[in-house]
């Protein structure tokens, strides 16, 4: 049975491109066998969630407790009141890392999440979403003084859909990373809005790789309330066949934020031309006295830098597996930990054999559906190796 | 050890090259050279197999290591397994793949179209610092990305560095010279002679000017163009050329 869902429309500006067909698709998915998923290699809490449920029996909870949360009245995130973990960490205390396994078994799931961690205490928090359905998921983030979190989130559901809306308070000095990974077959929506205090540090970020018909989006908002804060958003998009990947990320800058450091680098590659990247960087500044760079491009992969690989002997496929996952790897590479890192990357790598190969199998092309939208324009299109960079 | 006959080829539907043919023996170096615009880069593009170069007529046959074959049949990755080496007027920049990554995927790539088992990470950065160091490029230039932020003179010694890695039995270098003082020329040269100058190897030199043809002395000297061979002599025509002018010479 299909859910009736309320959720806004896509006329809406933040939801233009939100798959919210795929939700009440993915939620009415058949139910499938609970996939198996190995923990990596990490000390620290275990936590495996099956349909949104703590499976405890092979979880270890740590420092980690299950209780009732509160949500925002985000149209997803609200969804997601009740039980839900919590990880509090008192002032400079120091947490192994918390692995959470997301298994879903069909229909839908809904879970809410909170992390607070007191004045210099750091945290590590690896994320997995496997199986079918639609999983949603609430996260409030709530940073003391000096604070860091390091956050890593993968989606490697084979179908169905992901949603995650995040809700972050970095505190004075404090430093928020998150990267987040889309290389399964499932939809995904990454909706997060992040404030930053005086001196603060946000860096949310990623790569979502697209195949099929799926069509997966960040829509993220960075908002400097404080001065001499600054924030990152780097994201890298890769679309093969019909798929679409979209990109939006806002950095807003309040009338006393001076001194701020914004810098978003927006990129999409298209594997092939029947497939769209959609681009959005925005700056809404009202201090004067800013830094903040934008970077926004949609390309193919670089024609000469193939043909001179393979001059050297490197097949064509392989060559085009080393440039996309070398354009893939400034996002990856922002994960601290080792063995998350390298998790992440293998992932990567078989996204990129699995469509790779089946783009050596498909011939032909029409033209290209490339759309890029920048600040203040309507969409254009643009040739595959169309760009645009600013500065504002 | 390279047949080229009545070679002609086009790109976007234009006819560049125009019936050239070229012979070279092993143990031969052979000089091409000529004005701008002649065809000499879109023979060595054409020799190498770039897409967008359309051979409309001739044939090239590479009698190599593995023995003659039709070069023009294979696909880009074969060629360079075959033994083909093109060394680049304008070597692309890849960022965020390493030399080493690099080289090492392009020797092991063609030693796997040998049947030869692969290089160990040891074993090929040893034999990637030893061509760094004969080449005076700086170690820690191996682990940059190919060719990002390189001079032009250091793209340069990094396209033989590849060459002494991947120890090709045939590589046409394009203008290899150019972007280079006098003292990397001499070092480029002596190169090109340490890893080409065998009986059982040839190398096709594509440049503009005669002062590379001091370090590597060429058997023969062509002058290509609007896309043929014009004339061919011994290493005096370059001389001659550099004296005279193409348009003399070749009128
Ligand atoms: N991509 C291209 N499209 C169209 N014409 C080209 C292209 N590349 C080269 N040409 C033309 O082919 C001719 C030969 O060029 P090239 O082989 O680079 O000459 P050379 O190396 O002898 O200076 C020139 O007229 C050049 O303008
Ligand atoms: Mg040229």
């Amino acid at each position: 049975m299909t859910a009736v869902l309320d959720l806004p429309s896509t006329r809406e500006e933040a939801w233009r491109w939100a798959d919210l067909g795929a939700l009440s698709a993915a939620a009415a998915l058949a139910p499938v066998a609970a996939p198996a998923h190995e923990f990596l290699d990490l000390p620290g809490a275990r936590l495996l969630f099956v349909d949104g449920v703590l499976d405890e029996a092979r979880s270890q909870l740590h420092r980690v407790e299950l209780t009732d949360l509160p949500t925002s009245d985000h149209a997803l995130g609200r969804r997601a009141a009740g039980k839900g973990w919590r990880l509090s960490l008192d002032a400079r205390a120091a947490a192994d890392p918390v692995q959470v396994v997301h298994v879903a078994t069909g229909r839908e799931n809904h879970l809410p999440a909170h992390i607070h961690l007191g004045d210099d205490a750091v945290a590590q928090v690896v994320e997995t979403f496997v199986g079918a359905g639609w999983q949603n998921r609430h996260l409030s983030v709530t940073l003391g003084k000096g604070a860091r979190l390091m956050r890593s989130v993968r989606l490697l559901q084979p179908a169905g859909f992901v949603s995650l809306r995040e809700e972050a308070d970095v505190g004075a000095a404090a430093s928020l990373v998150a990267v987040f990974l889309g290389a399964g077959g499932q939809g995904s929506r990454i909706d997060a809005r992040l404030t930053l205090g005086d001196g603060a540090f946000g860096d949310y970020g990623g790569a979502l790789l697209t195949a099929g018909e799926q069509r997966q989006e960040c829509a993220v908002r960075v908002n400097h309330a404080q001065p001499d804060g600054s924030s990152r958003q780097l994201w890298r998009a890769v679309a093969a066949d019909r798929s679409q990947a979209s990109l939006a990320a806002a950095v807003e800058v309040a009338r006393h934020a001076q001194k701020t450091d914004g810098e978003q680098s927006l990129r999409g590659l298209l594997l092939h031309r029947t497939a769209t990247v959609n681009l959005k960087p925005e700056l809404e500044i009202f201090a004067d006295d800013v830094k903040c760079a934008h970077g926004a491009t949609v390309g193919e992969l670089d024609a000469r830098a193939l043909f001179y690989m393979e001059s050297r002997g490197i097949p064509r496929a392989r060559a085009q597996a080393l440039l996309t996952r070398a354009f893939v790897n400034d996002a990856l590479e922002r994960i601290g930990d080792e063995t998350t890192r390298a998790a992440f990357e293998a992932d990567a790598d078989a996204w990129l054999e699995a469509s790779l190969s089946r783009r050596e199998r498909s011939v032909g092309s029409t033209a290209p559906r490339a759309v890029e939208i920048l600040p203040g324009a309507e969409p254009t299109q643009l040739g595959p190796l169309g760009a645009a960079e600013g500065e504002g | 050890m390279l047949r080229i006959e009545n070679l002609h080829a086009e790109i976007d539907g234009k006819e560049i090259l125009k019936g050239l043919t070229l012979e070279v023996n092993a143990g031969e170096v052979h000089a091409i050279m000529g004005p701008n615009g002649a065809g000499k880069s879109t023979l060595g593009y054409v020799l190498g197999g770039r897409p967008g170069y359309e051979v409309t007529a001739g044939s090239v046959t590479f009698n190599g290591p593995e023995g003659p074959c039709d070069l023009l049949e294979k696909e880009p990755h074969e060629r360079a397994a075959a033994g083909l080496f093109l060394g680049f007027q304008y070597p692309v920049e890849i960022p965020g793949v390493s030399n080493v990554q690099f080289l090492r995927e392009s020797l092991n790539a063609q030693r796997a179209g040998r049947d030869e088992k692969p290089l160990s990470g040891a074993e090929f950065l040893k034999l990637a610092r030893a061509q760094a160091d004969a080449l005076g490029l700086a170690q820690d230039m191996l682990k940059r990305p190919v060719n990002v932020g390189f001079s032009g003179g250091e793209k340069k010694r990094n396209e033989m560095v590849q060459m002494g890695i991947i120890d090709p039995a045939f590589a046409i270098l394009d203008e290899t010279d150019s972007g280079l003082d006098i003292d990397a020329l001499r070092i480029v040269g002596d190169g090109i002679n340490r890893i080409m100058r065998r009986p059982d190897k040839a190398v096709l030199l594509i440049t503009h000017y005669q002062r590379l043809l001091d370090y590597v002395k060429p058997d023969r000297v062509h002058v290509l163009a609007d896309g043929r061979i014009t004339r061919s002599g011994g290493a005096e025509l370059a001389h001659q050329l550099e004296r005279e002018g193409y348009a003399e010479v070749v009128a």
